[in-house]
């Protein structure tokens, strides 16, 4: 579904990245997880042709068209109301007006969000601009699901459902995901591979974890596993590891 | 209410002040006076002509100001070419008084309409090119990837994002455009003209009329005003988008 070879990138001079190579097969989870600066948010970028690479290659086996990238912050259209913004992917595809509503419309319906359409974002609470996201790229049915800490500004609860809403979506539909998160939890309980990068400028993949968590995976159930714990001991001290000592 | 009825306050006591002769009635005429001035002034039809004037420089140098300044404004932003030629020469015009250009336009095209309209319109224009110019350039990034990561392309992000995202700018600038489309009209008349509320203004002066003077210079208060609120209902509506504490903040 997607490969990275040997991506190297940056914003001047020095690259933050070199030598970056990563998988996401088709239908899996992958996270990546790394110190703060390490370049997590510049890949993604780079996946989706927002920022050039120095060098290396990214393939994404169904084209970019089939990828759909989650922000951290909702980045909606302000002066869009909620079903213009869910429709707005569709539009620019060309979709006739009345058509791509109507679909919006069933998107904000599977994400809760029915009578809301016709409010502007700066109406609805911070939990209902995530899932009116989240149906903004959905109603373009990627493959490809790109996601940038979506949910790091939301308190707890809302954060852990909606986290097993998008996880029971993406499950059902098999969509490839590649997560970006601080989270060493959340990594671990969504994904089947994480890939820790380590500390950057010059940062790379340092090591990768699979996770045996048999799906569909339940959020809390999932934390409750026999590898779970021994994986994230393990994480924590290699990525405790990993900024303590700056790439050379 | 509360500042509608200080400024009532104020009205009585300086009326009070000027019947009791406390105020020098060639300096500050009683309000009474000035609006019976102005009462005049429509009774007896002498102002009709100037008003029509007056609005029509102001109106048709606020049009023509903000086609100009938004054209260049944008074509600025997203050429860089276009922006090397005309930012500095809106920097320029920026960092001057404008309305001393009033005496070169009246040299360059006489003393009749077109050299108020021209002032108002560079008036409008620089105003209004620095609104578009910043607003472009302070576009929200995020929003731009935003539309690129959903396919859209250079006209999509122009209707998408930068468009509406620059509307706000201009729509808060519209409202002292407003303002500065009637500065440059009566300035350019004040300078020189044989017609409009400066024209009229520049005869008050030259015959110590007070009275005359404070009542024009009332009216075109009041016209501004209108404008003004009219151009800020304009601004809620379109901008109905906008959470409440912006709105408040920009007004």
């Amino acid at each position: 579904m997607l490969r990275v070879f040997d991506l190297a990138l940056g914003y001047g001079e020095e690259p933050v990245l070199e030598g970056v190579s990563l998988e996401v097969p088709r239908g899996k989870f992958v996270s990546l997880v790394g110190p703060s600066g390490s370049g997590k948010t510049s890949i993604l970028r780079a996946i989706t042709g927002l920022l050039t690479p120095h060098s290396g290659r990214v393939d994404l086996t169904d084209g970019q068209q089939s990828v759909g990238f989650l922000f951290q912050d909702d980045a909606l259209l302000p002066w869009r109301t909620v079903r213009e913004n869910v429709a707005l992917g569709l539009r620019i595809r060309k979709v006739s007006k009345t058509t791509a509503l109507t679909e919006a419309d069933g998107w904000l319906n599977r994400l809760s969000l029915d009578g809301f359409g016709r409010r502007f974002p700066h109406e609805l609470s911070g939990g209902q601009r995530k899932r009116a996201a989240i149906a903004q790229v959905l109603a373009l049915k990627p493959k490809l699901l790109l996601m940038d800490e979506p949910f790091a500004a939301l308190d707890a609860i809302v954060r852990t459902r909606i986290t097993q809403e998008l996880l029971n979506w993406v499950e059902r539909e098999h969509l490839s995901v590649l997560l970006v998160t601080h989270d060493l939890e959340e990594a671990l309980t969504v994904s089947d591979t994480v890939y820790l990068l380590s500390q950057g400028p010059r940062a790379r993949v340092q090591t990768s974890y699979e996770v045996s968590i048999p799906r569909p995976r339940d959020i809390f159930a999932s934390r409750r596993h026999p590898s779970f714990v021994p994986l994230l001991e393990r994480l924590w001290n290699d990525m405790s590891d990993a900024m303590s000592s700056p790439q050379v | 209410m509360r500042r509608l009825l200080s400024l009532l306050v104020l009205t009585v006591l300086w009326e009070a002040l000027a019947q009791f002769g406390t105020i020098d009635p060639f300096y500050a005429p009683a309000p009474s006076e000035i609006l019976r001035v102005v009462i005049s002034l429509f009774t007896e039809g002498t102002i009709l002509g100037h008003l029509e004037a007056t609005f029509t420089a102001a109106l048709a140098g606020l049009v023509i100001g903000l086609v100009l300044g938004v054209f260049f404004g944008f074509a600025a932003a997203l050429i860089p070419f276009v922006a090397d030629v005309v930012e500095p020469v809106m920097m320029l015009l920026n960092a001057i008084p404008r309305v001393i250009l009033a005496p070169l336009f009246v040299i360059w095209l006489g003393i009749e309409l077109p050299s108020k309209i021209a002032l108002a319109v560079v008036l409008v224009a620089v105003l209004m090119f620095f609104a578009v110019y910043s607003g472009i350039k302070d576009v929200n990034q995020l929003l731009v990837d935003r539309v690129r990561t959903l396919g859209g392309g250079r006209m999509i992000l122009l209707r998408e994002v930068y468009i509406p995202s620059v509307t706000a700018w201009v729509l808060g600038s519209l409202k002292v455009a407003v303002g500065f489309a009637f500065t440059g009209a009566v300035v350019g008349e004040f300078v020189a003209a044989t017609r409009g509320l400066g024209y009229l203004l520049q005869f008050a002066q030259s015959t110590y009329n007070a009275a005359l003077t404070m009542g024009l210079i009332f009216l075109i208060m009041v016209f501004v005003l209108i404008l003004f609120v009219a151009a800020e209902a304009i601004e809620h509506w379109l901008l109905r988008w906008r959470p409440r504490g912006a709105e408040e903040k920009s007004a």
